[in-house]
């Protein structure tokens, strides 16, 4: 018994959701502001829940059937039997798959709950649901998807999803009268063009090598042709098999840095923070840059063989270590970034790099099922964390409005510039926002990686895998996370505690339920989802499993397991899958207890005392980690790369589009060819050639007729004479000439 | 004596009153004198015909000539109505001043 036919409706719900808001959901949000904002926005969330209900189902299936890879055939996509390439449309429902749908249905409806609430009163309500739909669309069909082509359609068209739900307020122009939203929107997705471009490239290869695109004969005939050492041609080069899987994990990693935001193509993401809070904690913490993670721990056969290959990159660095140092690398610049930002959503996106790097770190350290862990806890409390700052700046905003109208003049209003976002201007705001306060503080301590909260024991088991192998690794994640437990030490005490620095703060006030129930719910998962992998829970999911040797099983990893190849192959010694350690280890545990707790503290006691007022500044400015706030990458691509293309687009469209291509070729050859020739046509030859033979014709028959009409004289004795002479011509005619 | 006068003495007689009548018609402008000259062509013809009725001992000939003295009493009825009806428009029968069907 099993719902695996139902597996397509997940698809289905949110297009349907599309079509809704995107045709009628106008329609009902004009006529009546409150009704129609009820049924648009409730319509697509409730798509998205059937879908998180047949995701569910899905996940009860996939348990009552023995955790197997299923296969779902929807169509035939690509088909050209000559070059014997053909592309499915097909879902695969394995654990891995069945965990990101139900993370992204299940976040997913939660906040477009949240987002009802959030949206309320824009002139585009109905347009933000049908985007929003739009994503899980795209998104659903990265996950689901068993072919590399197919994840790339998901990855392009959430990127896509990502552009325009940025820049969904796209008319907003700042001070100097620059389009920051779509702006914004327009550099995450070229950014993230970058990072496809190395994807396409990569599955070309694959390709090239496979002959197929999807995902299990490409694993397993990866493996056949490592275990020969077979050689590939691809063109005119030939490479060994070991080659193409270092080259193709390495393309991956840059398409990887794009989406999941790594080093160097981070710089969109708090850019992306211009759009509207739900899209933050949607796209940016939960989903969308979790694809890049999600992506790695599919090729996780890939990775391995690239592991125990011999190939290096640069002669130094095998891929999977270039993947965990990158990731590891991320974190820590990430962190120490955060360290400096004043706008609240901006900490928040810095410290989502900052994760992600955790999670790519530890998929390139091998611990993909930690990898996940802390992609799904992650999802729970950076959802959590950016709908509480939604509300937070709710409140302000609120707060703002309520002071603008106490002084009583609209003279007022335009004059300061108030921005909800800037911590400078918060403070004091537990006591009128206790709700909001208390659900943010469980995400911000999961954030930090505190005991019992979630985000402890994912980034603990990361930690300690790193320990076990890659010492390195480990030390700078370890800083990392320190730094990460110190910024939100930081946040919390500007945000929540000492005293409103402003009026705005002192009139902040709760958000309304459909706000807030969202949020009590993430942080009830906060709180529990560390139970998803603990490293002590001894009752198992499948009764039938029998491969860790000490007998504790960690439920996550007993779950995913089965769809990681990778540790079949180590089981059978094809591979070495560095294997996370599945006891608690003291020393790493405490240690990361440790350096949290003392960052939350220093990060609170620092920024008790100052800023006093918004224009204080931040006591570290004096400290040379202030240089991080001069962002680094994005710095050198405004003054490098972005002007060398600008001049690059300028020399494209200028001398080479406008003078040559239009000017030269389009006015001078073709269009003065053309006028000269019709002119021709028009001036010469009609009026001379074609008007001179019809009046020529005129002419002569005038002359003709002249000619003829000279004939009748009118003269009787011409008709005489010449009926005599015609008489004389007969008889002549039949007198001598007639026999 | 045997006959001096020939057929051919009428031929000619005929031939030349033919001739007069036709140059009469064509060089003569009054309008009376042409009908008079193509009366002369008919009578020249009625001539010859009565000539050789009694040169070929035939008699058709000489019923023939009834036939056209005839025609030609009814033709110059028709015209000289014709010429009564153009004179009283337009004062003169000279025929070079009848020319409205000039082109």
């Amino acid at each position: 018994m099993n719902t695996f036919a139902l597996a397509p409706l997940i698809l289905v719900f949110p297009v349907i959701g599309i079509l809704f808001n995107g045709l009628v959901g106008r329609r009902f949000v004009d006529a009546d502001r409150k009704s129609g904002e009820r049924w648009s926005g409730w319509f697509a969330t409730i798509m998205v829940f059937a879908a998180f209900l047949v995701s569910l189902s899905l996940l009860g299936s996939e348990v009552a059937n023995g955790y197997h890879i299923e296969i779902i055939p929807l169509a035939t996509w690509i088909n050209i039997p000559a070059a014997n390439f053909t592309v499915p449309w097909a879902m695969q429902i394995d654990t891995l798959s069945v965990t990101m749908m139900l993370v992204v249905t299940g976040v997913g409806s939660l906040i477009h709950m949240y987002a009802i609430g959030y949206m309320h009163g824009d002139p585009n309500f109905s347009r933000f649901f049908a985007e929003f739909n739009l994503f899980i669309f795209f998104m659903l069909i990265l996950v689901s998807a068993n072919n590399y082509l197919m994840t790339f359609v998901g990855w392009e068209g959430v990127g896509l999803c990502s552009y325009l739900l940025i820049s969904f307020w796209w008319d907003r122009v700042d001070e100097n009268g620059k389009a920051m939203n779509a702006d914004a929107g327009r550099k995450a997705f070229i950014v993230n063009r970058v990072g496809d471009f190395a994807v396409i490239i990569a599955m070309t290869m694959l390709f090239w090598t496979f002959g197929t695109l999807n995902y299990e004969p490409i694993f397993a005939q990866a493996v056949e042709f490592f275990e020969e050492g077979k050689a590939v041609t691809i063109g005119s080069a030939t490479f060994s098999i070991d080659a193409v899987i270092t080259i193709v994990t390495a393309l991956f990693l840059l398409g990887v840095a794009g989406k999941s935001a790594q080093i160097p193509l981070y710089v969109w993401l708090p850019d992306a923070m211009a759009g509207p809070t739900p899209v933050s904690a949607l796209i940016h913490a939960a989903t969308m840059v979790t694809a890049g993670v999600f992506l790695i721990v599919r090729s996780n056969v890939l990775y391995e063989l690239a592991r125990i290959s011999d190939v290096q990159i640069f002669g130094f660095i095998s891929s999977p270590e270039l993947v965990a140092y990158t990731g590891a690398f991320t974190a820590l610049l990430a962190a120490l970034i955060a360290f400096t930002q004043w706008d609240i959503k901006k900490v928040l996106a810095y410290s989502t790099v900052s994760q992600l790097g955790f999670m790519v770190a530890a998929a390139g350290m091998g611990a993909y099922v930690a990898a996940m862990f802390h992609l799904v806890a992650h999802a729970f409390f950076k959802a959590l964390l950016f709908l509480g700052s939604g509300s937070v700046i709710h409140g302000m905003e609120h707060g703002h409005h309520e002071v603008a109208h106490d002084h009583g003049n609209n003279a007022h209003h335009g004059e300061e510039k108030f921005d909800p976002q800037d911590m400078r201007t918060m403070g004091g705001l537990r006591h009128r926002m206790r709700v909001t306060f208390i659900v943010y503080l469980v995400g911000a301590l999961a954030l930090a990686g505190i005991v019992p909260f979630a985000g402890f024991w994912s980034k603990d088991e990361i930690l300690a895998h790193g320990y076990q192998h890659v010492k390195f690794v480990f030390l700078i994640l370890a800083i990392a996370a320190f730094g990460t437990a110190f910024y939100v030490g930081r946040q919390l005490q500007l945000t929540f505690f000492g005293k409103p620095r402003s009026e705005a703060a002192e009139h902040a006030h709760e958000s309304p339920k459909l706000m807030t129930i969202p949020l009590m719910v993430l942080a009830v998962l906060t709180t529990i989802g560390g139970l998803m992998n603990m490293p002590f829970m001894t009752r198992t999911i499948s009764e039938s499993y029998n491969g860790h040797p000490e007998g504790i099983w960690l439920a996550l990893e007993a779950w995913l397991e089965h769809s990681l190849a990778s540790f079949e192959y180590t089981a059978e010694g094809i591979l070495s899958l560095p294997k996370t350690p599945v006891v608690i280890s003291p020393l790493v545990a405490g240690l990361s207890t440790l350096l949290a707790i003392i960052g939350l503290v220093i990060g609170f006691l620092i920024y008790r005392r100052q800023p006093k007022t918004a224009e204080d500044p931040d006591p570290l400015q004096k400290t040379p980690i202030w240089w991080f706030s001069i962002l680094p990458l994005e710095t050198l691509y405004m003054k490098t790369i972005v002007p060398w293309f600008k001049r690059f687009a300028y020399w494209l469209a200028f001398p080479v589009d406008w003078e040559f291509w239009h000017n030269f070729v389009h006015d001078r050859l073709i269009r003065d060819m053309f006028v000269s020739f019709s002119t021709f046509l028009a001036e010469v030859f009609d009026p001379l050639g074609v008007d001179g033979v019809v009046n020529g014709t005129g002419k002569v028959t005038r002359k003709l007729s002249q000619v003829f009409g000279s004939l009748q004289t009118g003269y009787v004795r011409t008709y005489a004479l010449s009926v005599f002479l015609g008489a004389i011509v007969l008889i002549i005619y039949f007198l001598f000439l007639a026999r | 004596m045997p006959n001096m006068v020939t057929i051919e003495w009428y031929l000619a007689l005929s031939i030349i009153l033919f001739t007069l009548g036709a140059l009469g018609v064509l060089l003569r402008r009054n309008a009376i004198i042409i009908f008079m000259s193509v009366e002369l062509m008919l009578n020249s013809a009625n001539l010859l015909f009565v000539a050789f009725a009694r040169y070929l001992s035939d008699l058709n000939g000489q019923v023939l000539v009834f036939f056209v003295i005839t025609v030609a009493a009814a033709e110059v009825a028709v015209g000289l109505a014709l010429i009564v009806v153009i004179f009283r428009t337009r004062h003169s029968i000279n025929i070079d001043e009848i020319n409205l069907l000039k082109g």
